[in-house]
């Protein structure tokens, strides 16, 4: 079992993010419901929450590792979960007051401001930079791509002995 | 013959002539330069690993800026703008998904894919999907999925190179058809991926870089976003909305579509498997993100600087909203940036054509015999083949048949969002997926999509404002996935063999 590996009744973390994906999922395919039947806000409200659940689980599942979960990451995917709620919800929820004589933030009335800027610019910032500063400890280290070439080779190894049938689809050199 | 409004409808503009001395002699020179990388990448590709997957890979740079270019279309320069120009900031649900798709993938899938190529030397993505459960059945389901988003997205960019180059060269749309594929054949066919890669790099350096050009442009001729957001909010307040015209839902809704949707596009997913070290996916997220925001600056500007521009006085009204992009090029912006723009479309549609080109030809001559249990003897050869009857078939339909390729158009991507995101997406990350959950999460994906899409378009039925047949295919997809999975759990374990669990593991 690899490094700080558990087993899949074991990952916490794993498990607590496809709960989530689900129930984000789960929001959404409501949200779509409630739009045949009676549509409106109710319906945009249950995307505006279920995709940030969403997106954020299916990241906490892509980067668990083990034991270890997500170590670090907690915090720039709860900030980034974090900033698309409030900037869906602050689309959603705030007037409309956009006019002549709105205040611009960085060029733009506000509630545009929030969204363009807040949900689409706060986690580029975030995310890649977190990604790059946690990549060994968390993402893949010279040691983790040499375990899977060893088993590469002995897989190989074996194949060519005759010792072990080659998958459909595994490619002899 | 090709209809009129069946092009419109499917590439979203009408081009104007842009045929100028200077918009010739670039699109010329462009097109030279795609064919002496084309040369020379031929030169370098001698096995079939080669032709797929670009052999011992490719480095960091080169693959961030060819990833860039296949990941958008022509419709970030013509149709994109356009629809904001019409729709308002609506219209930028569509891609501020980029903030978070790229380094999602990353952590979802750029490392185990990468991985799985070194345990297993996969080249395609049903590859991953039959060695993840291992199943040839899974393997050749999830080929027929992509198979078929193919044929759309192949006709569409048939299309769309010929509307490109007729307004380039003034060549008729027939001959510009032929040319734009003929061109993408020639290096699709001799050099694979590899030309392919070197190409996008080049094209993709391209479009950033008229992208940028313009971007500094329209807020110099703006007076700034502030001025330009001031006259927009004077006349038509509802644009700098939040949802711009659209409702929340389905603004939402496009966002949804564009970033969970993104872990399922072919034409980039596949690109893990050529960088040329895994360790170099440290940075991959980062150049990405940035590369992408500098191509889609014109995306931005153009749509909310047009739309001011017109209200202002300073442009005419345009005929259609269409018409943003090329009716600020050829009336207010300098020639070359003009001419650098519309060799960018080109580039757009070119590279597009030519990764699915490639992962056609892949699924064709590789992922569908395995299916079958067999196995073709000599790929490099056959793939070239095959890579020329893709093309022909795809410049054939697209001459032939307007409104079916205006309706193959339409359901691309949310085809492949709703067939792979889960198998692939969510079982590379999950050992308690099983073969069924994916077999049955492919099929819904592919029936659902296909069905609505069908019935949408011939206006069987029509969905509540907001809802699209994408989204309802993709979330029907993923309940499907979990409940099966669930349900045929006590299979999971023996589905996993030992190198696939250590790349999940990892």
């Amino acid at each position: 079992m690899a490094d700080g590996a558990a087993s899949p009744a074991d990952d916490i973390t794993r498990r607590a993010a496809l709960v989530a994906l689900f129930i984000g999922i789960a929001a959404i395919a409501c949200g779509y419901a409630a739009a045949f039947s009676s549509g409106g806000t109710g319906a945009a409200w249950l995307l505006a929450l279920g995709i940030p659940v969403a997106l954020a689980a299916i990241m906490i599942l892509g980067a668990a590792r083990g034991r270890r979960g997500i170590g670090p990451l907690k915090l720039p995917f709860a900030f980034v979960a974090l900033v698309l709620v409030i900037g869906f919800g602050a689309a959603l929820a705030l007037p409309a007051t956009e006019g002549p004589l709105s205040t611009l933030w960085l060029g733009l009335p506000m509630r545009a401001a929030i969204v363009i800027y807040g949900v689409g610019l706060l986690p580029i910032i975030v995310l890649p930079i977190a990604y790059a500063l946690t990549f060994e400890s968390q993402t893949l280290s010279a040691e983790d791509v040499e375990r899977v070439r060893a088993l590469a080779r002995e897989n190989q190894a074996a194949i060519e002995s005759g010792a072990r049938e080659p998958m459909g689809n595994q490619r002899r050199g | 013959m090709i209809q009129t409004a069946s092009v419109n409808a499917l590439l979203q503009v009408a081009l104007p002539n842009a045929t100028r001395p200077a918009v010739v002699t670039v699109g010329i020179l462009y097109f030279a330069v795609v064919l002496g990388i084309s040369v020379w990448a031929a030169r370098r590709t001698r096995t079939a690993r080669d032709f797929f997957v670009a052999g011992k890979g490719i480095g960091l740079v080169a693959l961030t800026v060819a990833s860039v270019s296949v990941s958008v279309s022509g419709f970030a320069f013509i149709g994109g703008p356009g629809f904001i120009y019409a729709v308002g900031l609506g219209a930028m649900y569509i891609v501020l998904p980029a903030a978070v798709t790229n380094v999602m993938g990353a952590w979802v899938l750029a490392k185990r894919m990468r991985l799985l190529g070194e345990a297993r030397a996969l080249i395609t993505i049903p590859d991953a999907i039959g060695a993840r459960y291992r199943s040839r059945a899974a393997q050749g389901l999830s080929a027929v999925a992509i198979l078929v988003g193919i044929v759309g997205y192949m006709a569409t960019n048939a299309l769309a190179m010929g509307v490109v180059i007729n307004s380039i060269f003034g060549v008729g749309l027939g001959w510009g058809i032929w040319i734009g594929m003929g061109v993408t054949l020639a290096y699709s066919a001799s050099g694979g991926i590899l030309a392919g890669i070197y190409n996008d790099v080049f094209q993709g350096t391209l479009m950033a870089l008229a992208s940028v050009l313009v971007f500094i442009f329209v807020l110099q001729f703006g007076g700034g976003l502030g001025e330009i957001s001031r006259t927009i909010l004077a006349h038509e307040p509802a644009f700098l909305g939040p949802w711009g015209k659209l409702t929340p839902l389905a603004a939402l809704s496009f966002f949804f579509v564009f970033s969970m949707g993104s872990l399922g596009q072919p034409q980039a997913v596949h690109k893990y498997y050529m960088l040329r070290d895994p360790l170099q996916l440290k940075w991959y997220p980062l150049l990405k993100t940035l590369g992408l925001v500098l191509v889609l600056l014109l995306y931005f500007s153009v749509g909310v600087g047009v739309k001011s521009f017109v209200l202002s006085g300073r442009l005419a009204p345009l005929a259609s909203p269409d018409q943003a992009t090329p009716a600020l090029l050829l009336n207010v912006t300098p020639i070359i940036l003009a001419a650098l723009v519309f060799s960018g479309v080109a580039a757009a549609t070119m590279s597009a054509a030519n990764s699915f080109i490639n992962i056609g030809a892949a699924v064709i001559t590789h992922d569908l015999p395995i299916a079958f249990g067999r196995r073709v003897k000599n790929e490099l050869r056959w793939g070239r083949a095959v890579t020329v009857l893709i093309a022909i078939a795809a410049a054939i339909t697209a001459q032939r048949s307007g409104t079916m390729v205006a309706f193959l158009g339409i359901f691309g991507w949310g085809l492949f969002a709703s067939t792979l995101v889960p198998a692939l997406a969510v079982g590379l990350n999950w050992q308690g997926a099983t073969r069924a959950g994916a077999m049955a999460s492919i099929a819904t994906g592919l029936i659902v999509t296909l069905a609505l899409e069908t019935t949408a378009y011939w206006k069987v039925f029509t969905f509540p404002a907001g809802v699209t047949a994408s989204a309802v295919a993709m979330v029907s997809s993923f309940l499907v996935f979990f409940v099966v999975s669930w349900l045929t759990r006590r299979a999971a374990p023996a589905e996993l063999d030992p190198d696939v669990r250590l790349v999940m593991e990892l």
